[in-house]
């Protein structure tokens, strides 16, 4: 995991640092609710939400193990991630019935001061577990990097970059968001 | 372009699996459009397949694009052999597998990079990109045994061959050449590979994943299954286009299924078909101002099928779709799993921003993410797992569609039938499974197919 932070990390406030996780607990909720529209909701407009795929390469090979033109399961502005809730939508979204259940579980949060005055810089770990019909158990481990910016009372969600362990996805599908 | 590996000393000793099955004649009555469960859940078919399929056809293993200097390399599966595919420093391309002629152990845990030698971690046996084994640690006590470095590199594949920039190898030495074993299917390919002067390139990673389902439930789902898109896949396409899938039952008199060899391919002439599920009009745009160059080169239909609705599957295990594509391979891992290896393909001379939008198209439909594939996965997964059932597995299956739909007065190349609602794509896949299943050598693989395409064309 070599996500590189090139600001330095400036603390928050205890109170700002409760918010932040609030916002993230809460997030991790309405995902595990399917409350998909609520879940967009938290997107600013110039949203990236970036998953990569992992490459084994050597150490010495400049490459590195992800790049943003290179393999992705996410990718996406506010268009991409509206049209997957779209899907999921669907009566006739036919993996999705009967429902996924899901546990979304957020652990690790530091917060930091942002590059813009009202950003904060947010790293945070997850394990998701996906249950589907009799004996479908996904999991998946990793860790986040977060812009959230304020809004208003609370925050929106700015960029996203998630970075999983597997680099073969142990999984036929990838049915929600993390 | 052929580049059999040199005359290294054949170290390999085939054991041929312990007992063919009998009566496999049986598993098909295609005539009839019934199949057998059988050959998705049977251990003892899957290994005869080990033998007599993959390690005897011609595999996809790489395009040409992902190793253009010599040293590079990806690494990759043939069956179940995991094996190396290197550019050479003259250009050629060579394969091995992937383990040492040492104690066995795995030479390279990269998945792709540039390499000067591949060093065996477990007691340093370096090989060159050629395979030769250079050197050892502590070297002496092998030139004490009388050890013959020049007997001992890593093992090559048979035979490594490629054309329109897929390079596609064999592990069997009496393999006929991949121009014969693609045969006609080389006419429709280049309505793909080859609809634009550069070429295609592989862009952007491969993006891995694992599904419980024996492997011909994909292969046979792209060689000739549009039937299920207007079912499956409407979630996706009410996402993508904000409409159900194009009615395409309707309007069978413009659509084909033509297979060769067990490869097939299903299309209709409507040129932006698959690609509009994207959702981009600039891509539409793309290839609505390619079509006619592709026509003057080509002809009026291969230019109608740059990305109209349709699928193809190279036999045994590699498929793709040209509009939205994606590019794949379908790796058996037992009887019920698969590991799924997916590429985004564009045309080389294409501007950078329809790359991109390509890129992020295959990754929005046909990803493990994305909102087609999501619900294939299912259907292949409970179709494989069903078959555990003793008594469900003796209750066959159907295969049927388009029975009296072969069109014998045609100049089109390979196995012709009207309308892409059709099984008739699936019945010659599995045709061809069974003629090598119940064959002990490529000899007595029968001919079925009679190409109108030259050798070498
Ligand atoms: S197993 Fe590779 S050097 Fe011994
Ligand atoms: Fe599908």
């Amino acid at each position: 995991m070599n996500a590189k932070t090139t600001l330095p990390e400036i603390p928050v406030d205890a109170e700002t640092q409760r918010r932040v996780e609030q916002f993230l607990f809460r997030e991790a909720r309405l995902l595990d609710n399917e409350r998909w529209d609520d879940w967009l909701a938290l997107m600013a407009e110039d949203i990236h939400y970036w998953m990569p795929t992992m490459e084994n390469r050597r150490r010495a090979d400049k490459n590195g193990t992800y790049a943003i033109d290179r393999g992705a399961l996410y990718n996406d502005n506010l268009r991409d991630l509206t049209r997957r809730v779209t899907r999921f939508k669907q009566p006739t979204a036919w993996a999705e019935d009967p429902a996924t259940r899901h546990a979304h579980v957020v652990s690790g949060i530091e917060v930091y001061q942002g590059g813009q005055a009202g950003e904060f810089i947010v790293h945070s770990t997850f394990v998701n577990y996906r249950s589907r019909v009799e004996k479908d158990n996904d999991l998946l481990v990793g860790r986040r990097e977060d812009v959230l910016r304020a809004d208003g009372d609370g925050f929106r969600l700015a960029r996203r970059k998630i970075i999983i362990t597997q680099s073969v996805l142990m999984a036929k599908n990838l049915n929600t968001f993390l | 372009m052929c580049n059999a590996n040199g005359d290294q000393p054949i170290r390999l000793k085939r054991r041929p699996i312990a007992q063919s099955i009998e009566n496999l004649d049986q598993l098909l009555s295609l005539e009839q459009g019934r199949m057998s469960r059988d050959v998705f859940w049977d251990k003892d078919i899957y290994e005869q397949e080990m033998e007599r399929i993959f390690a005897r056809c011609w595999l996809f293993v790489a395009h040409e694009s992902q190793i253009p200097k010599a040293g590079d390399y990806v690494s990759t599966y043939m069956g179940e052999d995991n094996v190396l595919i290197v550019r050479q420093k003259d250009g050629s391309i060579k394969g091995f597998l992937n383990t040492c002629p040492h104690r066995g152990n795995k030479v390279c845990f990269a998945d792709l990079g540039n390499a000067r030698q591949f060093v065996c971690n477990y007691h340093g046996w370096a090989f060159g990109i050629d395979g030769g084994l250079k050197g050892m640690h502590a070297s002496e006590t092998y030139e004490a045994a009388g050890m013959d470095k020049s007997e001992h590199g890593l093992h090559p594949v048979a035979h490594v061959d490629s054309y329109r920039g897929l390079i596609f190898a064999t592990l069997d030495p009496d393999a006929p050449s991949l121009a014969d074993y693609l045969g006609d299917m080389r006419y429709y390919l280049d309505a793909v590979f080859d609809m634009d002067e550069g070429g295609t390139e592989f862009i952007g990673g491969c993006v891995k994943s694992v599904i419980q389902c024996n492997w011909k439930y994909a292969s046979e789902n792209f060689v000739g299954d549009i039937l299920h898109a207007g079912w499956t896949h409407d979630s996706g396409a009410k996402a993508m286009v904000g409409g159900p899938v194009a009615e395409v039952h309707k309007t069978p008199e413009q659509s084909y299924h033509v297979n060769f060899n067990g490869h097939g391919w299903e299309f209709n002439q409507d040129i932006v078909g698959n690609c509009a599920t994207l959702g981009e009009k600039e891509l539409l745009k793309y290839l609505y101002v390619l079509q006619p160059k592709v026509a003057e080169r080509l002809g009026e239909l291969r230019s109608k099928m740059i990305g109209a609705i349709s699928s193809c599957t190279l036999f045994p295990n590699t498929s793709f779709l040209p509009g939205q594509n994606t590019f794949r391979t379908w790796h058996p891992r037992g009887p019920g799993q698969i590991e799924l290896h997916t590429w985004t393909f564009v045309n080389k001379k294409a501007p950078q921003e329809i790359k991109d939008m390509w890129r992020k198209g295959t990754m929005m439909t046909f990803s493990p993410s994305g909102v087609f594939e999501m619900d294939d996965g299912e259907n292949w997964e409970y179709s494989t797992r069903s078959n555990a059932g003793f008594v469900t597995r003796q209750q066959d299956l159907y295969l049927g569609l388009g029975h009296d739909t072969r069109v014998e007065d045609t100049d089109l190349p390979g196995n012709v039938y009207q309308g892409q609602i059709n099984e008739a794509n699936q019945r010659a896949f599995y045709q061809r499974w069974l003629d090598l299943m119940k064959a002990d050598s490529w000899k007595t693989v029968p001919q079925r197919d009679v190409p109108k395409m030259k050798e070498g064309v």
